[in-house]
């Protein structure tokens, strides 16, 4: 009986001391994360989500994430709401899972227009943001130290290996006069601004001859490719989102145009759907971003291109969200985050963020190099410029351009 | 004692009181001030549809011109929130105004005009061209003023208002002028109501209503886009809330709001994929078979609803 | 030849957007051809037209993919078919409706909920992404009209178009069924003394103008290039914009209406194009404040 009772007393006291010694580490990080089940966004919305869970699921199959303030593997736990692309509906669920679900990382959806709405509200709650894909350049300000981007580089750099292959490349194929017609949003109302800044900056005798910003939900660009025409440019840059870039090169093909050189940003960033609604014929020679997903970067940390896409395909069989350049910074996003925890002195958002600056230009994944500025603005994994070309069997193909020391070829110009 | 007495406190004061104790129990704060919005959107629906049978297809016009009133004081004159409030209510009513011709049209075509203006209206804020005044496709972004508590204090004093504005026209000569053009604008007339003058008090008052919601909706949230400050969600929610509840009642828009934007908030999280196709259906149902609202059946009962 | 620049100008650009906004305006007469009947038979607001135009979309678009199903083909079929399920969604929803107070102002949200249902069929069935089918399927590359260059899908498109209204003239003016469906647009109550069968007369308009919407939604991937399930908003308050500055009733109101508004459009694209989708919404308010009737028409909006 009394041995008994020195058994269940030591016993209790081990549970006391063990409890007092676990007692500063979570059972579990709860991730809170939005995502786009439908609506205009959801395409970016669902490759961004599905490549965090596959990241999630991986580091929970190995027991956990190891975090550096408790020197031990916690297990993560994701607190996922759809927000249906609807930027109200996002404010609200974002304020949920700060004040209702008490998260302890804020992840925020994919794309600027969604991101937006939790830069205030992150701020407001000093809740560190982690920003997946919103480039938007007003997001970042040197006052506001809760947001840092991680996939995507600010939307002020995005077009720099564009316009500096025009600057420096273009005087030597004959490229000096160019058109430029974008879409007016955030997105790429911003990577407009930065071309053009870069070029006249530059002073290499390129001009633009053309610049005219159109409403994004422009759906016939005949008239526009007309007016074009009569600027007779060397070079036409077209920035919008993925319906915009479907529209231009469809209208192109209907009207007979030829343009010596066409840049657009989503037949690199989402080269299925545009093969698919354009055809790999309205593609070809078509310039665009190289994404992370056809560039074989070296990592030295995480998955390689080939291994992520082979554990995509295992774990999303179905085929119904496409891989592509969305899916890696979903999984980015996961790996800088597993980076920054390691590092990090505590689970208090101001540590997270120090952890952050910490992994800062050091960390190569398979979306490039891990950079941010003071603010923390992206400016690393910086999306080369290539050129889609045909590859013989019916398809087309990545070529990497500028800049040359991750160039895989030489561009074709003017276009045949 | 006074009908209208009794009505405020079986109704106005119990909503506002729970309303205002609320944030001290719940901490999603946002999603509360949602529900406030929501009331008084769907009250100022009742206004003009309810007691003069026109609907406002693009009430959101109204909100929106409020939210970029409200912003456009603050951002260009540094103007502190009320004043820049009562700016936003300007602005409303003076959109109201011009819209006012629209009354010749009969039912259908003057809810789509109305709808044409409110979508005008998005087209011009957010044009590129102003985007020095307005922010144009860029968003508006106030700062300095963020204060959500007290912007919320403010919304609740607005809804208040705006009870009362309902309350009294349920148990005035006004009200009833007003349902009497509602079921038939000649009678009325020869009545010797005048009409004209009539609707558009209503229709200024419905709109000054939405306008200073849209107003503190701005100093609420302080970051948006214009299609965020403009989306047809606002005008279908009002309506729907309205409407099912049962209009030209106070408690009919209450009770829409309480249960079909709560429904909303709960399918929204839990079953967000069926719930365009519920909401769809369930607004259809309401038509056919409800078109009169929740209170219409116990007003058939004979129950006096407030 | 005249060199000078303004003429360049006007022979390019002005010119160019006159005959395009013509030819592309001609597909928004389509559009807008089935909503006339509708609204002028039923005095119904179908805030799901463009819902209709969207599954005929889809519809051309499988047709294409599985069975390489031109789109000519296809509209034929399609328009049989929504024809045919139009008959049902009268008997179910308008008989209902038209018991009510006011019926007008309750379609549009009645219509409103079948918007949202089908938009929500169509992304559960479809995905949200972008689809469209090859320019190939119907025409390859440009044609030449008065020395300016135009898509030949555009031709084909306001060639159905044109095909189309020849079609509905007919049918409202040559035929039995037409003299009675136009006796209901002028006068239902009327109608109904005289003994005219209302519902049998304005199903079978519902169904030919929801057969219209689908077969202008067929053509929809070569106009508007992207479709999607959310596409039907932006097209149905453009073709009220078209309705409304014709006239109810008259398919030739509808045409012009058409006509001006492409037209338009396509002008202000060129010279002030981001006030471009402003337009509509401002002549729409415009002609029905200004001149009720339309343009061409007798029936009148007034309160």
């Amino acid at each position: 009986m009394f041995r008994r009772s020195l058994l269940g007393l030591s016993l209790v006291a081990l549970l006391g001391f063990g409890s007092a010694l676990a007692a500063e580490a979570p059972s579990e990080i709860k991730l809170g994360t939005l995502y786009a089940s439908s609506g205009t966004f959801a395409s970016i919305s669902m490759p961004v989500h599905l490549g965090l869970k596959l990241w999630m699921d991986q580091k929970n199959a190995e027991g956990g994430v190891f975090v550096r303030a408790f020197n031990k593997k916690i297990p993560l736990k994701m607190v996922e709401y759809d927000d249906q692309s609807n930027t109200a509906t996002a404010a609200t669920l974002y304020n949920q899972l700060i004040t209702q679900d008490k998260v302890d990382v804020l992840i925020s959806d994919s794309g600027s227009v969604l991101t937006s709405v939790a830069v205030p509200i992150a701020r407001d709650h000093k809740m560190l943001l982690i920003d997946q894909t919103g480039t938007g350049a007003k997001f970042f300000s040197p006052d506001n130290p809760y947001i840092v981007l991680i996939a995507d580089p600010v939307s002020s750099i995005w077009p720099k290996p564009l316009a500096d292959f025009l600057t420096h490349d273009g005087p030597g194929l004959g490229i000096k006069r160019v058109a430029m017609i974008y879409a007016t949003n955030d997105f790429t109302g911003t990577q407009a601004a930065a071309v053009r800044k870069f070029v006249t900056e530059a002073k290499a005798g390129v001009e633009l001859v053309y610049d005219e910003g159109i409403p994004t939900e422009t759906s016939n660009y005949t008239v526009y490719i007309n007016k074009i025409q009569s600027a007779n440019p060397d070079a036409v840059i077209h920035l919008g989102y993925a319906t915009n870039d479907i529209a231009f090169l469809r209208s192109l093909a209907d009207s007979g145009a030829q343009f010596k050189m066409l840049f657009a940003i989503y037949p690199g960033l989402e080269t299925e759907l545009l093969e698919k609604n354009v055809g790999a014929k309205g593609l070809e020679h078509v310039f665009t971003y190289v994404p992370s997903s056809e560039l074989e970067y070296k990592p030295d940390f995480g998955m390689t291109l080939t291994e992520y896409k082979d554990a995509w395909h295992k774990k999303y069989p179905d085929g119904k969200v496409e891989f592509g350049f969305n899916s890696v910074a979903g999984y980015t996003t996961g790996l800088v985050l597993e980076k920054a925890l390691g590092e990090t002195a505590s689970l208090d958002q101001l540590d997270l963020r120090k952890a952050f600056d910490a992994v800062s230009g050091k960390l190569k994944t398979i979306d490039g190099l891990f950079e941010i500025d003071a603010t923390g603005a992206q400016i690393g994994s910086l999306t080369p410029l290539g050129q889609l070309v045909p590859d013989g069997k019916g398809s087309i193909k990545f070529v990497s351009i500028y800049p040359h020391d991750t160039a895989t070829g030489k561009p074709v110009y003017p276009a045949p | 004692m006074p009908r209208l007495l009794r009505h405020v406190l079986a109704v106005l004061v119990p909503v506002i009181a729970v309303l205002a104790a609320l944030p001290a129990v719940y901490s999603n704060h946002l999603l509360l001030f949602n529900f406030v919005v929501f009331m008084g959107l769907a009250q100022g629906v009742n206004v003009i549809y309810g007691f003069t049978g026109y609907l406002p297809f693009g009430y959101v016009g109204f909100f929106g011109t409020g939210a970029y009133g409200f912003s456009l004081m603050v951002m260009h004159l540094h103007a502190p929130p009320l004043a820049a409030l009562a700016v936003a209510g300007a602005a409303a009513m003076m959109l109201g105004l011009l819209l006012t011709p629209l009354f010749r049209l009969s039912g259908a075509y003057f809810s789509i005009a109305n709808l044409a203006a409110a979508l005008a209206v998005l087209q011009v804020v957010s044009n590129p061209a102003l985007e020095p005044i307005t922010g144009g496709p860029y968003g508006v972004s106030l700062s300095g003023v963020y204060a959500p508590d007290f912007a919320y204090a403010t919304a609740l004093a607005i809804l208040a208002a705006t009870l009362l504005l309902v309350i009294y026209l349920r148990n005035s000569r006004f009200g009833l002028a007003l349902q009497a053009i509602r079921e038939d604008a000649i009678s009325a007339a020869m009545a010797g109501i005048d009409v004209v003058r009539a609707r558009i008090i209503a229709w200024l008052l419905s709109a000054l209503i939405a306008g200073l919601m849209g107003g503190v909706f701005a100093w609420y949230v302080s970051v948006f886009y214009a299609d965020t400050a403009f989306q047809g969600e606002f005008t279908i929610f009002a309506i729907v809330f309205a409407l099912f509840g049962g209009t030209a009642t106070v408690l009919g828009p209450i009770l829409g709001v309480v249960i079909l934007y709560g429904i909303y908030n709960t399918i929204g999280i839990t079953a967000p994929q069926y719930f365009q196709l519920i909401y769809g259906c369930l607004i259809m149902g309401l038509v056919l078979f409800l078109p009169n609202g929740l209170t219409s059946l116990l007003r058939r009962r004979g129950i006096d609803v407030p | 030849m005249l060199s000078s620049p303004l003429a360049t100008e006007i022979v390019n650009g002005l010119f160019f957007s006159l005959v395009g906004g013509l030819i592309y305006g001609l597909y928004f007469s389509l559009i807008g051809l089935g909503l006339n009947l509708i609204f002028g038979v039923m005095r119904i607001v179908n805030l799901a037209h463009g819902d209709f135009l969207m599954l005929g979309a889809f519809a051309a678009y499988f047709a294409f993919e599985f069975l390489s199903a031109s789109p000519i083909v296809s509209a034929l079929f399609v328009f049989a078919l929504f024809a045919l399920l139009a008959f049902p969604l009268y008997y179910a929803l308008v008989p209902r409706l038209l018991t009510a107070r006011d019926p007008e102002m309750l379609s549009i949200i009645l219509f409103f909920g079948l918007s949202q249902v089908i938009q929500a069929l169509a992304t559960i069935s479809f995905g949200t992404s972008e689809h469209s089918i090859p320019g190939r399927a119907l025409a390859v590359g440009p044609m030449a009209i008065l020395g300016q260059s135009f898509p030949k899908t555009w031709v084909i498109s306001a060639g159905v178009s044109a095909v189309a209204v020849v079609g509905i003239y007919l049918y409202l003016y040559r035929t039995r069924i037409g003299y009675l469906t136009r006796a209901v647009m002028v006068h239902r109550e009327e109608a109904v003394s005289t003994g005219i069968d209302v519902h049998r007369v304005s199903a079978i308009a519902f169904g030919i103008g929801l057969g219209l919407a689908a077969v202008a939604g067929v053509f929809a991937p070569f106009m508007l290039n992207v479709i999607t399930p959310a596409m039907g908003v932006d097209v149905t308050i453009t073709s009220f914009t078209v309705i409304v500055i014709g006239s109810l009733g008259n398919p030739l109101g509808t045409v012009l209406g058409g006509i001006l508004y492409g037209v338009s459009y396509m002008v202000m694209q060129r010279y002030l194009s981001s006030w471009a989708n402003l337009l509509p919404y401002l002549v729409l308010i415009a002609v029905l404040l200004v001149r009720p009737s339309g343009l061409l028409g007798r029936q009148v909006r007034r309160a």
